[in-house]
């Protein structure tokens, strides 16, 4: 009899706590502000998230960095004036003498707060998701940045929730919701170097000065570690300042303390091993105790290649590019193939990234052999990208190598290249009209003439030929040229 | 100045809470000053000024609101003089509070960015007032606040807005943004002057 009792008590229970949930969503501020939140993020984050290549990696993690950021306002003010409503209202002491807690009535009117919030963050998320996965040329959505983003959610209604509930006067809403937004916007600003405590910011997606870049994530998997780290913070948050709203209930104060330790030793944890973090070679925070040796293990592609006479081939993901590659360097390509020492296929590979003093990224990665590239970043479409800048990089790093690997074949490091073999490599590498003199000085006397001397002057007579003639020339003369055989009046 | 002038409104400030807000527009001028006292980054040195503009603007037009409504309406002939001059009054210690927390530090705009600023915002914060309640006045600022620093970013990364109406990114003596600023808070201050805030029932 007791049991039939103690079901049909918990049953009515939930059934009540059900419809109670169900009339805070009909009543809620953040259904009026929904339109709001998705404005406010297709204004400030979506039209930048699209106008970035179709790369997953690109977009998830710009979403991360700038999803959270867009709902704050609406979603912690939706909040803080949804939990300063009793008392805005003056019907704190009505509402006391209802059968159910406070606490219980507090968390009803949260929970509907926060559906409707991670309503507009999930929805937002579906829009660029589906519109990148219609552009994306290779790879599949990254789901670390968005469950940090809807994490990130419940700790806003949380504070200003909480915030709402304890202060219910008519300022509390603005000023919370501005505290809200300054720390969550500003506190990435304090980070330094991968062992940043910092880094718990949700607004973080991996290291804080690669961001999101093309090679991160595209060669190796994306790393959980921070994102677990931050979904622990987000998390131990949200159950922390809810445990506190019910620490003046008199019937569960113990509860709610307990509930508030619990979060707070969550959210503690997770700084602390935010701290641990290191940025490894490829560019994301690894944070050794949630570090698995799966993330390590490099992800495996059919690369895409052009149709150049010498091959070059790129990371799937990578495939939008590949014409602005080969068109960059389409007249090298043409005119070294089939030559000595020349590669029948480039390769791209990745980058290598090293943390340097502050927030200095260093790019470790050479290129270990004569087929292999890496594609500069930052890349058309990304910010401070542009075709021109693309290509200039392109020109000075692929053009530049492999001509330097044909027409000097190797030769040790230090050994001073003939004058007519600098005015060949000048005389082949096509460098865009926005690199100037400044841009090639530290080449001069190594690997290019020096402007105006006579190897300069043969370099530009060089040029004038068509890179099949150039190919036709240097398939007679490439061995005397190395040899030092070949004076500045024989190149044609 | 007569006694009954004097205590009207000293009544009506303390109906708005003015006392409160004059403390919070101090708070955010404090607020200010401490953080330029901080190493940000470009951006962050840039956007920095308008998040505390815009929280004396979200402060000032809640104060709009009456808790009193229709009584006060039917019986304030001086009404529309005291919403006028609070809100006013309101404006200008806000703009004077922040340049003061600014001077002698390195201030993104100086001077001319705070007044463009605290006035347009003002302005939307007052319209969102007359038109939403009091206590929603706030909606408005912080809702142009994402509007006027994305302005910020985009000025470091083009295109950049060139729209007068995202003052918050047009240089300091832009002539545009001002204007746009200036007719924004004569018409919030139109608005709450001659209509007052829309009576809610939170007051």
């Amino acid at each position: 009899m007791t049991n039939v009792t103690e079901a049909r008590g918990t049953g009515a229970a939930v059934l009540g706590s059900g419809r109670l949930l169900r009339i805070e969503l009909r009543h809620n501020a953040m259904l009026w502000l929904l339109p709001v939140a998705i404005a406010l993020f297709w204004y400030n984050g979506y039209r930048e998230i699209m106008a970035l290549p179709p790369m997953w990696n690109l977009r998830a993690m710009t979403l991360q960095n700038r999803l959270l950021l867009d709902l704050t306002i609406p979603v912690t003010a939706a909040a803080a004036w949804m939990g300063s409503r009793e008392g805005r209202r003056s019907i704190t002491d009505l509402v006391a003498v209802t059968a159910r807690p406070r606490w219980s009535r507090q968390l009803a009117i949260w929970a509907a707060t926060t559906a409707w919030a991670e309503v507009a963050c999930l929805a937002c998320v579906a829009v660029v998701y589906v519109m990148t996965a219609r552009q994306a040329s290779w790879g599949g959505p990254l789901w670390w940045p968005v469950v940090v983003s809807a994490a990130g959610v419940p700790a806003l209604t949380a504070i200003g929730f909480a915030a709402g509930a304890w202060f219910p006067g008519r300022f509390v809403t603005p000023l919370v919701t501005l505290v809200v937004f300054f720390g969550l916007g500003f506190s990435t600003q304090a980070a330094s170097g991968d062992h940043s405590y910092w880094q718990i910011s949700p607004l973080t997606a991996g290291a804080f000065d690669i961001g999101a870049a093309p090679s991160v994530a595209t060669f190796y998997p994306y790393l959980p570690d921070l994102s677990i780290a931050q979904l622990m913070f987000t998390a131990g948050l949200t159950v922390a300042v809810l445990g506190a709203l019910g620490i003046p209930v008199a019937r569960m104060r113990w509860l709610a303390a307990a509930v508030t330790a619990v979060g707070l030793a969550a959210a503690g944890t997770a700084v602390a091993l935010a701290g641990t973090g290191r940025l490894d070679p490829h560019g994301m925070i690894v944070i050794p105790a949630l570090h698995t040796a799966a993330g390590d293990q490099p992800l495996r592609y059919t690369p895409v290649c052009g149709h150049a006479p010498i091959l070059v081939c790129v990371n799937p993901a990578y495939a939008p590019l590949l014409p602005a590659v080969t068109a960059a360097v389409g007249s090298e390509l043409t005119e070294f193939a089939g030559l000595p020492g020349a590669p029948a296929r480039l390769s791209q590979v990745p980058q290598a990234y090293q943390q340097g003093p502050g927030n200095g990224i260093e790019i470790i990665a050479g290129e270990p052999s004569t087929s292999a590239f890496i594609i500069p970043e930052p890349v058309p479409g990304q910010p401070g990208g542009t075709s021109a800048q693309f290509a200039s990089q392109l020109a000075e790093a692929l053009g530049l190598k492999l001509a330097q690997d044909v027409i000097l074949g190797g030769a040790p490091a230090g050994v001073n290249p003939s004058q007519a073999e600098l005015a060949v490599i000048a005389g082949s590498v096509r460098f865009p009209s926005s690199v100037g003199p400044r841009d090639l000085g530290p080449l001069y006397g190594s690997v290019l003439p020096e402007p105006g001397s006579p190897a300069d002057l043969a370099a530009k007579r060089f040029a004038t030929l068509s890179p099949a003639a150039r190919n036709a020339w240097l398939a007679g003369h490439l061995a005397a040229l190395r040899a030092g055989r070949v004076s500045l009046s024989q190149l044609p | 100045m007569t006694a009954v002038a004097v205590r009207l409104v000293r009544l009506h400030a303390a109906s708005r809470r003015l006392p409160a807000a004059l403390v919070l527009v101090a708070a955010c001028a404090a607020g200010l000053r401490g953080a330029l006292y901080g190493h940000w980054d470009s951006y962050g040195a840039l956007q920095l000024p308008l998040i505390f503009e815009a929280g004396s603007a979200a402060v000032i037009a809640v104060t709009a609101g009456s808790p009193f409504g229709e009584p006060e309406r039917a019986t304030g002939r001086w009404l529309p003089f005291l919403r006028l001059g609070a809100t006013v009054t309101l404006t200008g210690l806000a703009v004077g509070a922040l340049a003061v927390a600014g001077a002698g530090l390195p201030l993104a705009g100086g001077f001319p960015d705070i007044v463009r600023n605290v006035a347009g915002l003002t302005g939307i914060g007052l319209l969102c007032a007359a038109a939403l309640s009091g206590p929603l006045g706030w909606t408005g600022p912080l809702a142009y606040l994402v509007v006027g620093l994305y302005g910020l970013y985009t000025d470091w990364h083009p295109p950049a807005l060139s729209t007068p109406w995202i003052w918050p990114a047009r240089p300091p003596y832009d002539a545009g943004g001002a204007l746009c600023a200036a007719v924004v808070f004569a018409a919030g201050l139109a608005a709450i002057t001659i209509r007052g805030a829309r009576a809610s029932p939170g007051g």
